[in-house]
């Protein structure tokens, strides 16, 4: 599933009930090539909260499903976000901006990711920080 | 041959971990007393108006000089800049300017900028020259700017460089043609210095 496609899905919890949130974004740990939470907003004007991916029962189709007993967490300010950021290859050259990144919802690892330049395998992901994502020369 | 780059286009170029945070921007570059390599580059904070940092960042640990950015490790690796520019000179603060001759005495011209080489090397290859009118003959409105190599041995007396006779045999007008020149000669040029 790609990262575009999840945004903007409804999280539900299984006894019922009106949907948490809707997904604003997901947070990815670049070292494990994974998503580690996935982010979400209550309505336009309520805080971002986060769960993270271990209470996750599934995602899609046409919303994000939490286990029972989850209590979201609001969101620290640490996320980077990974759509629209720069890449720089380890030799210290751009490579384009993050258009777009598919994950398998089962393992919630990260399997390829589209930028600007072309496609990227995930193995090749080095670090995600405040200025880009740096991944490994091909 | 990795990418050829002018010491001064360094200066803004912002120093980046591995794991893709900015750390700083680069001052400027501060190279050894013979000219032959980079040795480090003092530093600038990343806001606006922040000023010129307390610490520098030597060569050892720079992971690779790109054209987008100088690709860290982390961020231990920065030193005291005071320790780092003790023994060496910055560029601007001696090599630009500088008198360039040869053996023979043939004046050259001054140096306007310093030619490094990109990615882990950190070689000086060459030096972007205001010529001289002896040395390059033209119009007195149209200074010509040439690249001359560094040659293998270069000897800096003072304020001035002076090198081999056969190093300024041949020139280039500009960044592309001075890579073609310096890649394209055998011998010396292929390894790296010693």
């Amino acid at each position: 599933m790609l990262f575009t496609e999840v945004r903007g899905l409804p999280v539900l919890v299984p006894d019922g009930g009106g949907p948490l949130g809707t997904v604003t974004s997901l947070t990815v740990d670049a070292l494990s090539g994974s998503v580690s939470h996935v982010r979400f907003r209550a309505g336009r004007f309520g805080r971002e909260k986060e769960v993270s991916w271990d209470t996750v029962e599934t995602v899609g189709p046409g919303a994000v499903r939490l286990r029972s007993a989850t209590a979201p967490e609001p969101a620290p300010s640490s996320h980077h976000e990974l759509l629209g950021r720069r890449v720089l290859v380890d030799t210290g050259t751009e490579h384009g901006t993050v258009l777009d990144v598919a994950f398998d919802t089962r393992t919630a690892r990260l399997l390829a990711l589209f930028t600007t330049r072309g496609e990227l395998p995930a193995g090749r992901l080095l670090g995600l920080g405040d200025y880009a994502l740096v991944v490994r020369e091909g | 041959m990795n990418e050829l780059m002018a010491a001064r286009s360094l200066t803004t170029r912002p120093v980046v971990t591995l794991g893709g945070d900015a750390v700083a921007h680069v001052k400027d570059t501060v190279c050894d007393a013979a000219a032959g390599r980079i040795t480090g580059f003092t530093l600038t904070g990343r806001g606006l108006l922040s000023g010129p940092l307390k610490e520098g960042l030597p060569w050892q640990a720079v992971h690779a000089l790109g054209h987008d950015a100088v690709m860290i490790r982390d961020r231990r690796g920065l030193v005291n800049a005071a320790a780092m520019t003790a023994h060496r000179q910055s560029l601007r603060a001696r090599l630009l300017g500088a008198r360039v001759l040869t053996e023979a005495g043939t004046e050259i011209g001054t140096v306007l900028d310093v030619v490094v080489e990109g990615g882990t090397g950190g070689r000086v290859v060459g030096f972007r020259v205001a010529a001289s009118r002896r040395f390059v003959p033209g119009p007195t409105r149209h200074r010509r700017r040439v690249y001359v190599p560094r040659g293998e041995s270069l000897t800096v007396t003072g304020r001035a460089l002076v090198l081999p006779e056969d190093a300024v045999r041949h020139v280039a007008d500009d960044l592309p043609g001075f890579t073609a020149l310096v890649g394209g000669v055998p011998g010396p040029w292929k390894g790296s210095l010693p």
